[in-house]
């Protein structure tokens, strides 16, 4: 008995449903905003959008000498590199130390990753409370070693400050993401390994380095890309915690996108950044991968 | 082969088993689903929170049997008339619903007046559909502008925001349902000229109905302030009499005076000498415009619609703000426009200015300082016109909530009727005074003793008194097109500056250049002709500093 493939038919027939989908809320949506992208239009204009006039790259000129989007970029980049690392150091840590079995691990697991369970928007509202003047970070943590200073501590006020906030609710949300893949990841390298190095007298360092590592280095790099993914459309924790502010510090490029989408009702010039931001992370997590996995080949 | 048989065989009989289930499903979703009145109530998107505030209950009556109740004034009988019409005429029927987006924040507002409504109208329900923040309500009238889903019948908006609505395509005009009802916007009892007119006008139609008036006043601590034991230590220290404060530079003496003094609010947090605006968010222009116009500044030139705000005028304004700065407590740079009033109410600062809803939340009996909030003009900027000396003050006129009938309604003139009901000299009193946001907005409020008595009982006599003359140094939003995205570009300069992470005159030169892009955007022409006629209606003081200067 042999397996043949199913007709040409029957494939193209299963495919339609998820092709109709894929197409209506991706595809249409997609070259929707690019063609918005070469035009100039916005809701107030007084005119529909497939009136508008086309200004051909004219958005892209304008955003390319915008300082605001591009320090806003600037600035996402910078978030996206201090928090993905620091959250895969913390959370390799992590998934390292609670390999080994002990009682109560399952709990300590649940501990861990209940960060995750919360949604943003709720993760921002506790540490814009937690970093208040008088909340609990200056008025229980740092006064205890500060003294009254510490209420002097205005955390929104400054700019370096306001975005150290950012990055701590980012990590502490998110260090479970890169724990839950290491951990797995971890779990999964073959006993019998470890146990012969062992036996040929490796000690923990080199059995982490030379055969733990090596052998998660794609989970590594599938967690590090999607979590560099998520981390750089970064919205709720800025809109929430600091408004971008103070001034525009710390607005982030999906903050700034958002304000001149929504709030300035700019379209085009909206989806041109848009554009932009998409081409140039494209070619960052391409770059990353070829670097990764494929530069040895 | 059997075996690829199989598979097709089993393919076919999923995909039969999927469509047979899901017309199943769907037949025992229909059979089982709740009554229609219960699914409007659950099945909104649109919004963050989604209320039904009221739901008609009992038999429908008909109209010809359910007289217009008296008691009510004519403008609200004319409403209630005009809703029993549209059901005798069958435009709508008993059970028909009406939704209106808000902000959170006039909820309670909203929620008597359809209480109100409920009493005359119960046929017809009134669901509010609430949004957290201002500006989420102009992203979703923007929104519908393009989707033109007719999801909610009326909407609530800043004054500032008309233009782009209009210019949306969302707002109706309202101008037939003016003269067929008359929502009384002339005699006695008309809206509060010229804020009546200019927030509910747009190229000279009516897109809109009064909901509020937004002058900003001085409140300050009466305690504090007529202290004997301070006024003698001022008067040591700086030489000058302890007394509300006629100039911000004034202002700016005592507030450092209160601020060194180290006072403890009654709610353990300390006292501050001043809290004006400098949020992120939406209002720190208000502060910085206020002392700007005051101090002769224009915003565009009258013949080339040029910014003007690159200019002393300008810098002496981010000047003032930045003296100031030290003595406010640094939520004033970060938190949204409520800690204002949760600071004042709690007695945490001595000098503050805000919308008229902050003395109404200081007279509850709540607040801390219920029994020593005082109301005063906004402080002044001295400034020489014709060689000599002259204090100029003037009071912003941000927000003045209005409201709009959409266009894509499908009950544009029961949505209309609403407003007028709600708006009404009667009921539109017993709507202000209930709720947070919303202030009054009716000439007769201040002038007739039956009206008056309730609004000093909301407000104070004080205040009633200063309102009334702050209407007349009033001056209006920048009620152009494109309005919120000049002042939100402002108000983040402003933060900017206040926060330390720009130096005014780069401020100043980067809003100068963003506003140049949004006039550039609109059109000179038609964006001058606006300005031009909105200038018309800055306070006569602060015309005649521009005509000195040359500036008009």
């Amino acid at each position: 008995m042999v397996n043949r493939p199913a007709p040409r038919s029957i494939k193209l027939l299963a495919n339609i449903p998820l092709n109709l989908l894929l197409f209506s809320v991706l595809i249409v949506p997609f070259v929707l905003m690019i063609y918005l992208a070469f035009l100039e239009w916005n809701p107030a204009s007084g005119y529909d959008w497939w009136k508008a006039p086309i200004t051909g790259l004219t958005n892209f000129k304008k955003a390319l000498e915008d300082a605001r989007f591009l320090y806003s970029f600037r600035l996402t980049m910078i978030y996206v590199v201090v928090t993905v690392a620091v959250e895969f150091l913390l959370g390799l840590a992590l998934a390292y130390l609670l390999l080994e079995d002990f009682p109560g691990k399952k709990l300590v697991i649940a501990a861990v990753i209940y960060p995750l369970m919360l949604p943003p928007v709720v993760v921002a509202t506790i540490f814009y409370l937690m970093f208040q003047d008088y909340g609990p970070i200056n008025n229980i943590f740092l006064r205890s070693i500060m003294g009254a200073s510490a209420l002097n501590l205005h955390w929104f006020l400054r700019p370096d400050t306001a975005f150290i906030t950012l990055l701590i609710a980012d990590i502490w949300q998110w260090t479970p993401f890169i724990f839950l893949i290491m951990y797995s990841a971890l779990s999964a390298v073959p006993k019998r390994l470890v146990e012969a190095a062992q036996v040929l007298g490796a000690g923990s360092s080199t059995i982490f380095w030379r055969i733990r590592l090596p052998l998660i280095k794609p989970l590594i790099i599938i967690a590090v890309v999607l979590r560099a993914l998520e981390a750089f459309k970064v919205f709720d924790y800025v809109y929430i915690m600091t408004g971008g502010g103070p001034g525009t510090s710390t607005e982030t490029v999906s903050l700034y996108i958002y304000r001149v989408a929504i709030e300035y009702h700019d379209i085009s010039y909206a989806a041109a950044m848009s554009l932009i931001v998409l081409a140039v992370i494209m070619v960052v997590i391409r770059a990353f991968i070829w670097y990764a996995f494929e530069r040895g080949e | 082969m059997g075996n690829v048989n199989k598979s097709r065989r089993q393919f076919l009989i999923t995909l039969g088993s999927s469509v047979i289930a899901l017309g199943v499903g769907y037949f025992l979703g229909s059979v089982t689903r709740p009554a229609k009145e219960i699914i409007s109530t659950t099945t909104k998107t649109l919004t963050k929170t989604v209320t039904t505030t009221v739901t008609a209950t009992g038999t429908p009556t008909t109209t010809t049997t359910t007289p217009v109740a008296p008691g009510l004034s004519a403008v609200a009988q004319r409403a209630v008339a005009g809703v029993k019409e549209l059901m005798d005429k069958g435009v709508i029927s008993p059970g028909t619903t009406l939704r209106i987006l808000h902000v959170a924040g006039s909820r309670a507002n909203l929620e008597k007046a359809i209480e109100l409504w409920k009493q005359y109208v119960p046929e017809v329900n009134v669901e509010l559909i609430t949004l957290g923040q201002e500006p989420d309500v102009y992203n979703k009238a923007m929104q519908e502008a393009v989707t033109k889903t007719g999801s909610f019948d009326v909407v609530t908006i800043f004054s500032t925001w008309l233009g782009d609505v209009v210019e949306a395509g969302l707002a109706k005009p309202l101008d037939a349902y003016y003269s067929k009802y008359d929502p009384g916007y002339t005699g006695p009892c008309a809206p509060i000229e010229p804020l009546g007119s200019y927030t509910t006008t747009y190229k000279g139609k009516r897109y809109a109905l009064n909901l509020d008036s937004d002058v900003f006043t001085l409140s300050y601590r009466k305690d504090l302030l007529t202290n004997p034991e301070y006024q003698n230590e001022f008067q040591a220290q700086y030489g000058k009499q302890l007394k509300v404060p006629d100039t911000w530079e004034e202002l700016i003496d005592m507030a450092e005076f209160f601020t060194n003094l180290n006072l403890t609010a009654p709610s353990g947090g300390k006292v501050w000498g001043a809290y004006f605006y400098a949020e992120p968010r939406f209002a720190a222009y208000i502060t910085w415009l206020n002392i700007f116009v005051e101090a002769g500044g224009i915003l565009f030139d009258l013949k080339t619609m040029d910014p003007k705000i690159d200019s002393p005028e300008g810098r002496y304004a981010f000047d003032i703000m930045l003296k100031l700065k030290p003595y406010m407590p640094p939520e004033a740079v970060t938190a949204s426009w409520a800690d204002l009033y949760d600071k004042f109410v709690k007695g945490e600062t001595v000098f503050t200015a805000a919308w008229p809803s902050l003395t109404k939340e200081a007279h509850r009996p709540t607040s801390a300082v219920k029994d020593v909030a005082g109301s005063a003009l906004m402080p002044g900027v001295e400034v020489e016109v014709g060689g000599t000396k002259k204090l100029i003050r003037a009071a912003p006129n941000p927000v003045n909530w209005v409201g709009v009938v959409s266009n894509y309604s499908k009950y544009p003139e029961l949505g209309y009727l609403f407003l007028q009901f709600a708006t009404a000299p009667d009921i539109g009193l017993e709507m202000i005074l209930t709720g947070v946001i919303l202030d009054p907005f009716r000439k007769c409020w201040f002038t007739e003793p039956k009206y008056r008595s309730k609004l000093v009982q909301g407000y104070g006599e004080e205040f009633v008194e200063v309102y009334m003359q702050s209407l007349g140094i009033s001056f209006p939003d920048l009620l152009i097109r494109g309005g919120p995205e000049y002042l939100a570009k402002l108000t983040t300069n402003v933060n900017a500056v206040m926060a330390g992470t720009k130096d005014p005159e780069t401020a100043l030169s980067d809003t100068a250049s963003d506003w140049d892009s949004i006039t550039s955007k609109y059109g000179v022409d038609e964006q001058l002709a606006a300005w031009q006629g909105l200038a018309e209606l800055f306070p006569d003081d602060v015309k005649s500093v521009w005509k000195a200067r040359g500036y008009m």
